[in-house]
Formats: structure tokens, C-alpha cells, sequence
């Protein structure tokens, strides 16, 4: 399927849009504008690929798939990438320095994103409905409504990236373990019986040698 | 060299591949029709350059000459016959056509054999007597690719970049992946699970090179010549109505209706001024394999002067499903860009025989196997609109499908 190369960015991120909402009022301004903070966005796609040493292709590939989100778009209608989102780019890369192909690291990205699509929405819902509500409705102040919304929102936000990080890490360490002890399931005569060069099919690094020439060779 | 060459017909109907008592012969079949063939009478290697489709016919025309031959059952691929495969590149040797001491053949209900003995040769096994039983198999196991796929997405930007100066109109950039097994990998094994999966398709075993595929590059019976053109590709699904819309926009999308244009045309200039006529669907079809849906156009017509199979293969090898448009640019940038030698894959693969009948294929969806080792490839066409993670998406997910269809999970 086509999509157009040249697209720009589809207006500014849905977080800076309420940012200096008139309708909102003080305490949900000043959540907003707490919400939109997140550092400085000091890179345009190409600063952000000087930054972090990736080629400009990939990182089309990456924001076309939407797997690499502008922090926001600016006046001019440039995209703008946080010092964050620049140290996500390189934890993708040593993913993919260390073997991982790269068409299978975008499929995991595509499915991480949709699960945790399908988590974001409710978790906002819960901590509007059992955080902002009860404080929106205890408050004795505009102003002391504004103060403990932007606490708690600024204590739970690294809360929640620690709690879903380390489940996250739980899981694929268990998952791991449990993989690796069922073993390979096979005895490796076969593999010993066929010429020396099997072994270098067990290395996990990306190049091998295809020449058709070459005895034992596939090509 | 002389030959002595006779085909009978054969009282049996089991599965052509269940009749091989060896696990390295030559096959063709599709639709449980086709030909198996194993022991090698002669093996003619024609060599590099972009004559070696007429050497290897000559080759074969000149046995054919000095043989005795004998055929009572009288059908396209009866007598005496080659089973090939091609370079894909006209520098890179490897290509052979190989004449078979047993063929079994299937067509039309009928089914044959023929022995071909060169004079005081040993003999060779008959027809299998005892059912095929299961070899030990493993899964396949990644072990890299010749290019990494985080460079080959360079390498589709840059030909695209490319395109879009007005260097070619398209290229077909292909990649490959190799895995290992703890079993030695079995050609006829693979080739029974392809036929299962892809029953018509033409699945072939050549050298090692097996697979199956939907691409009939020239077949020509008699006066008759027929082609059937796949360029533009999109998944399937579950859902058989997702599954629909795919195919819709398919057959809507204006970059993969592009690039088929151009497949279908280089077929078309190379047939059309050797056809007194030469009929072709208005507008290319739907063809739905099990993993994917292509854009197909099928050509058939009838010679108006002698042209051998691979006389024809030689003058539409490689079409624009394969290479690109114009063919040569677009091969010279599939060698810059590439980082990979394709080897046979992509290029011609089937049978011919003396009097110049043959079905030729493109060797696509295969594996070239050795030992416990094999090596998988896939490709994509490039036009102006292509967008590299699209095209790299596209690969990923036939290196999979080859993939499962090793795997005996």
C-alpha cells in the first residue's frame, strides 16, 4: 500500500493541543500544561538522526509506522524530538547492533504499541475518575486543586513507568527462563555429521558468508 | 555420447514424489502432475553469459541426435528430457540442465516412465517400491543474511531515490536469510509440504533448489506458448472479509497496478512480434495463493516461427517481475544496491526437451538447501510510490511463510 513520503506531520500532539485551553479551568490548565512538559524537544528529524547516529530512512520508516511520536510540532509545523526520544532510538539500535533484524523489531514495536494503546486509555480514565475527581471535589481552592493535581501527577507518572518497566522485565525474564530450559529438544548429531561450517549458522551476528563457491555453502 | 531412451506407460498412482527412491532428484509438478526424475544420464553445464540457455538447447539437441530413442507413449515430456535451473545473473556459473536416468511423468491421467542409459552404464534404482516414511526433522534456525535487514532498507530508499531521478521506472531488490537445522534438511520432504500448501503452484527440485512457484515464466507445447505474469502482493487474512477488501485494494492500488503494468509489458514485447496471436487478460487478476494475493496476468498465444522453450526463456529471462524496467538499469542497480548473489533464485527453472517443448517457471518462494543448512530468499518490486519499510514488511513476511513451511511444527 502507498503513502505519501513527503506527508508532514499531522498537526501538533494531542497534548500540547489543550495547553492554553481557555476553556479549561485552573486546575485542569495547570494538569495540562504539567502533562505537556515533558523536557525539551531540542531536535528536527534530522538533528535527531546526528544525535543518535541513525540514517534519516530509518527514522522516516519508524515515524511513518508510528513508532517514533514528535513530542510536538512546532509553530513552523517541524516536528520535535526530546532528548528521551533520542535515547529510545538508541536502545532500538543496540537492539539491532546485537542481532536483532530489523523488520522484526519493527513488528515487535507495532505490537507493544497497540498493547499498550489498549492500556493508556483506561489508565488516564482511572486517574481522572480516582485521582482528579476526589481532588476536584476536596479541594478547598482553585489553586490548591491546581497544586495537588500537578503532585500527583508528577509522582505517578515515573511511578507507572517503573511499575509497567519491571513488569515488563519480570515477564520476559520468566518468560526467558522457561524457554531456555526446555532445551533445544534435539541431539545435535545431525548437525555434527554435516560440514564444520553449520557452526558458523550459530552465531547470532547478521553476516554470513554466502558465497556459492564456497564447499558446504548454500548458495 | 550415446543414449538409449524408452518410455512405457507406468500402472501406478501414487504421488510423483512418493516414487523417488533417492533424496536428491529432479521434479516439476503441479496439480499432482509433472515428472520426478533421479540418477543423472548427462549433466550439461552450459557456463556463464547470456548464451547459456541456447548452449545448454543446443546441447541437448545434439544428445538427442546421437541417441537411440524409442517413446510409445507420445506426450510433451515423454522421450528424452532436461530438468534445469539458471543463473539468475548471466556472469555467475552454476546453471545446468540435467538429463535424468529415470523420469516418471503424469499428464492428463497418463502416467509414464522413461530410462535413459548412456551405453555400459551401471543401472540405476527403479521406481520406489516401499511408502515414503517421515526423515527426522528440526525447525529452522536463524543464522543471519547476507545483507542486514536494517541495510537493505537503505538499499530500497536509494533505489527509490533513484527511481524518482529517472533512473529506472522499477527494480526488484530481493534479500535472503539463512538457517541451520539439527537435522539434515530433506529436498524431498520440503517439496511434498509445498505441494500440500501450494498444490498449484509448479514446486521444483533442482540441485538442491527447492520451492514452489506461482510463476510460469514460459511454457511451449508445440506452436503453443503460454506465460503467467505475478507483480504486486498484499497478505491474506483470516477474515474473509478483510481478506476481500485486501484483495480489492489490490486490485485498486494504483502503485501495485504500476508496477504489474510493468511486468505484464516486458512479457508482452518479447512474445507479441513472435506470436501470429497473442491473448491476454484486459486486466490483471486476482490470484490467491495461501499466504499472499498477487496481481496476475496470464498471456497465451501461438508461434508464428520455430522458437525453442529455451530460445523464448532467453529472450524474456530476467522480466521486469524479477529485475526491473528498463532491464538494464534496473539489474545494474539491483547489483550496487542488492549486497547479495542471488544465485538461482529468480531465474529460470523446469524442463525441455529436444523438439523445443518445455515449462520454464521462476525459481521463487524456494530454498537452496544443503545439507543442514539452507538458504531462503524474497523480493519486492520498487516503483517511485514504494515506501522501504512497506517493501521490507513485505519480505519479512514471505522469508516467513518459507519459513513455517520448513518448520515441522
Amino acid at each position: 500500500m502507498t503513502r505519501d513520503r513527503d506527508e508532514p506531520p499531522e498537526a501538533t500532539t494531542a497534548t500540547s493541543a489543550v495547553v492554553g485551553d481557555p476553556s479549561l479551568d485552573a486546575p485542569d490548565a495547570a494538569l495540562a500544561a504539567a502533562v505537556a512538559d515533558d523536557g525539551s524537544a531540542p531536535f528536527d528529524l534530522d538533528g535527531l538522526a546526528v544525535e543518535v547516529g541513525a540514517t534519516r530512512t530509518l527514522l522516516d520508516a519508524l515515524e511513518r509506522a508510528g513508532l517514533l511520536l514528535p513530542h510536538h510540532v512546532d509553530a513552523d509545523g517541524v516536528a520535535r524530538y526530546s532528548s528521551a526520544d533520542a535515547r529510545a532510538i538508541r536502545a532500538g539500535m543496540t537492539l539491532l547492533d546485537a542481532g536483532l533484524p530489523l523488520g522484526e523489531l519493527l513488528e515487535l514495536a507495532r505490537r507493544t504499541d497497540a498493547a499498550v494503546g489498549d492500556i493508556a486509555t483506561p489508565a488516564v480514565d482511572a486517574f481522572l475518575r480516582f485521582v482528579r475527581d476526589p481532588v476536584r471535589g476536596t479541594a478547598g481552592s482553585d489553586d490548591e486543586a491546581a497544586e495537588r493535581l500537578v503532585t500527583a501527577y508528577q509522582r505517578m507518572l515515573p511511578a507507572t513507568e517503573t511499575l509497567v518497566a519491571h513488569h515488563l522485565r519480570r515477564r520476559l525474564l520468566a518468560t526467558a527462563a522457561s524457554r531456555v530450559a526446555e532445551g533445544p529438544g534435539h541431539t545435535d548429531d545431525a548437525a555434527n555429521r554435516n560440514d564444520a561450517d553449520l557452526d558458523r549458522g550459530r552465531d547470532p551476528g547478521n553476516d554470513i558468508d554466502t558465497d556459492p563457491g564456497r564447499p558446504g555453502a548454500p548458495g | 555420447m550415446k543414449l538409449t531412451v524408452r518410455t512405457e506407460p507406468l500402472e501406478d498412482d501414487r504421488p510423483l514424489l512418493d516414487l523417488s527412491p533417492v533424496s536428491d532428484p529432479v521434479a516439476w509438478i503441479r496439480d499432482g502432475q509433472g515428472l520426478i526424475g533421479w540418477g543423472t544420464a548427462l549433466r550439461i553445464e552450459p557456463g556463464p553469459d547470456e548464451r547459456r540457455f541456447v548452449r545448454a538447447d543446443q546441447a541437448l539437441r545434439d544428445l538427442a541426435h546421437d541417441s537411440d530413442i524409442e517413446d510409445a507413449v507420445d506426450l510433451p515430456g515423454t522421450g528424452l528430457i532436461g530438468v534445469g535451473s539458471f543463473t539468475f545473473d548471466a556472469d555467475v556459473a552454476g546453471s545446468a540442465l540435467i538429463v535424468p536416468r529415470v523420469v516418471v511423468g503424469r499428464r492428463d491421467g497418463v502416467t509414464w516412465r522413461t530410462t535413459i542409459d548412456p551405453d555400459g552404464a551401471e543401472p540405476v534404482a527403479g521406481v520406489r517400491a516401499a511408502p515414503p516414511t517421515d526423515p527426522p526433522r528440526d525447525r529452522p534456525r536463524y543464522a543471519g543474511s547476507s545483507k542486514p535487514d536494517v541495510h537493505w532498507l537503505e538499499a530500497v530508499a536509494a533505489a527509490i531515490d533513484r527511481i524518482d531521478a529517472g533512473e529506472a521506472e522499477k527494480v526488484v531488490l530481493a534479500r535472503d536469510v539463512a538457517v541451520w537445522s539439527h537435522e539434515l534438511f530433506d529436498q524431498v520432504d520440503l517439496a511434498r509440504r509445498l505441494t500440500a500448501r501450494f498444490p498449484h503452484c509448479h514446486t521444483f527440485i533442482v540441485d538442491g533448489l527447492v520451492g514452489a512457484t506461482p510463476e510460469l515464466l514460459l511454457s511451449r507445447l508445440g506452436e503453443v506458448v503460454e506465460s503467467r505474469v505475478l507483480a504486486g502482493t498484499v497478505g491474506r487474512s483470516e477474515d474473509e472479509v478483510e481478506d476481500a477488501a485486501l484483495g480489492d485494494g489490490l486490485l485498486r492500488s494504483e502503485k501495485d497496478r504500476w508496477e504489474h503494468e510493468l511486468a505484464a509489458a516486458s512479457v508482452r514485447e518479447v512474445l507479441a512480434p513472435l506470436c501470429e496471436e497473442l491473448t491476454h487478460d484486459p486486466s490483471p487478476r486476482l490470484l490467491r495463493l495461501d499466504n499472499v494475493q498477487h496481481l496476475a496476468t496470464t498471456f497465451s498465444g501461438r508461434l508464428s516461427a520455430p522458437a525453442t522453450a529455451l530460445e523464448l526463456v532467453a529472450a524474456l529471462h530476467p522480466t521486469a517481475a524479477v529485475g526491473g524496467t528498463p532491464r538494464g538499469a534496473a539489474l545494474a542497480m539491483i547489483r550496487e544496491l542488492e549486497g547479495m548473489e542471488r544465485g538461482r533464485y529468480a531465474a529460470p527453472v523446469g524442463w525441455t526437451t529436444p523438439d523445443g517443448d518445455g515449462r520454464w517457471g521462476i525459481a521463487l518462494r524456494c530454498a537452496q538447501l544443503a545439507g543442514a543448512r539452507a538458504r531462503l530468499f524474497a523480493g519486492v518490486g520498487v516503483v517511485a510510490a514504494s515506501l522501504p519499510e512497506d517493501e521490507l514488511e513485505e519480505t519479512r513476511l514471505k522469508l516467513l511463510a518459507m519459513q513455517a513451511v520448513l518448520d515441522p511444527s
